[in-house]
């Protein structure tokens, strides 16, 4: 039942705090009575503690699964844009540099299976004799040419030693005796010109493994 | 939404590819490696020009480091780097015309090696050619290098890789290669021996023991070196 069934347009007014012309006493006293009902209910509830809307609204901006589907939404709505003309060069150059980068990538367009392939490794044994030296090394291509980054270690033979995992490929190395002197290896697949006046020793690590002479 | 957001988000799709493509910093590399000034804007000047040409600077920073770490004087370095710079852009003219557009700083160094080892650019061009791909050619022209320097003619170095890719040899039977050509070598096999045996398809991995000639070990995974002089 809607209000416009009890009382009349002026009533209203009157309930809404603005009397408006003389009601009839039988319906100014069902307003008053009105009136007097909602005041003593107003008085029955307690007042909300002031931090409750704080606390509301913080749990609120706390949900991310709301912010995740606000950015989804803003994803996929359609909305209007507005472009200054000046700005689409530079979005075309922006857009132009990514397909470019992404041609000139080296490597882009192999197959994913033959670089897998080269990423494997296989344990390298390295010797060398060399009963009156104080210290011997191997650096190479593998490890930077760093002379102090792999050290060998002696046997009571004089027989220096040390076993390394290396990707397969070709790699090139020499030994370094006593941190001065750069030696190549007489049992490696290959000795080439280093273009310095010395001798690098290259090796082709296959799946199976190394043989050297 | 302006237009700004939309270029802040285009500059930051573009921006993992730049990272990716760049090179890391060829000053930095060098420098951390203790060269000295002069010489690290020398070898950058050479990168640069080289780069314009195509050539990556990596393995020219590389070539660089090498000298330095065997202490080698530095405008010795730089001529060095140099001269490498143009042996890489005639190994890269090589392979492009073995039919790869774009080849890969690795490949282009693999045919650099072959190039100084004496195998000649028609020889590196055809057997770019002939590679399955431009990820197996890098890969060949390492073994060819290493069999011509075992004592192989370049010509049949060069023909063992391209026959046992005709009959469809994957790239790690190929590595395997040197390793038995050193085997076979050890049981008496003149190198010129161990070419006409793997162009016939015995010095690949197919069939018997991984197609391994009668009388070769398998290998062990390692060599035995004498300071000074080659083992018998």
């Amino acid at each position: 039942m809607s209000t416009d069934d009890r009382f009349s347009r002026d009533a209203q007014r009157y309930l809404d705090g603005e009397p408006h012309g003389e009601l009839p006493m039988g319906e100014r006293a069902g307003a008053d009575r009105l009136i007097e009902a909602v005041d003593a209910y107003g008085e029955l509830v307690q007042p909300l503690d002031a931090s409750l809307d704080d606390a509301v609204m913080a749990a609120v901006r706390g949900r991310s699964p709301a912010r995740r589907r606000t950015g989804w939404r803003w994803l996929f709505e359609p909305r209007q844009v507005s472009l200054r003309p000046v700005w689409i060069p530079a979005m075309a150059a922006a857009a132009l540099l990514v397909v470019w980068l992404g041609v000139q990538r080296p490597g882009a367009g192999e197959p994913a299976s033959a670089a897998a392939a080269v990423a494997d490794t296989v344990f390298v044994h390295f010797e060398l004799a060399a009963p009156d030296a104080r210290e011997v090394s191997v650096a190479g291509s593998f490890n930077g040419w760093r002379p102090d980054a792999v050290q060998l270690v002696r046997s009571e033979a004089g027989v220096w030693s040390t076993t390394l995992a290396l990707p397969l490929g070709e790699h090139a190395y020499q030994f370094v005796v006593d941190g001065e002197r750069w030696i190549p290896d007489p049992t490696a697949h290959a000795q080439v010109d280093d273009g310095f006046g010395g001798t690098n020793s290259l090796i082709v690590v296959g799946p199976r493994g190394v043989v050297r002479s | 939404m302006n237009a700004k957001r939309y270029l802040y988000l285009a500059l930051l799709l573009a921006l993992p590819c730049t990272a990716g493509a760049q090179e890391v910093g060829l000053r930095t590399q060098l420098e951390a490696r203790g060269l000295p000034a002069d010489l690290v804007t020398e070898v950058e000047a050479i990168a640069a020009d080289a780069t314009a040409l195509g050539v990556p600077a990596g393995p020219l920073a590389n070539k660089a480091i090498e000298g330095w770490a065997k202490r080698v004087p530095p405008p010795r370095i730089a001529a060095v780097v140099r001269q490498y710079a143009m042996h890489m852009v005639q190994a890269r003219e090589a392979v492009m015309s073995g039919g790869v557009a774009q080849p890969s700083a690795h490949l282009i160094t693999a045919a650099t090696q072959a190039m100084a080892s004496g195998i000649d650019g028609g020889q590196v061009e055809a057997t770019v050619r002939a590679a399955p791909g431009p990820q197996a050619a890098g890969p060949g022209l390492n073994v060819a290098t290493a069999l011509h320097a075992q004592g192989m003619l370049a010509e049949q170095a060069v023909g063992v890789v391209v026959e046992a890719w005709r009959r469809g040899e994957p790239v790690s039977d190929i590595l395997d290669m040197p390793s038995l050509a050193r085997a076979m070598q050890a049981q008496g096999m003149s190198p010129a021996q161990v070419g006409q045996r793997m162009m016939q398809g015995m010095g690949g991995l197919q069939g018997g023991q991984h197609g391994r000639p009668a009388g070769v070990p398998p290998p062990e995974g390692h060599g035995r070196g004498q300071q000074g002089q080659k083992r018998p």
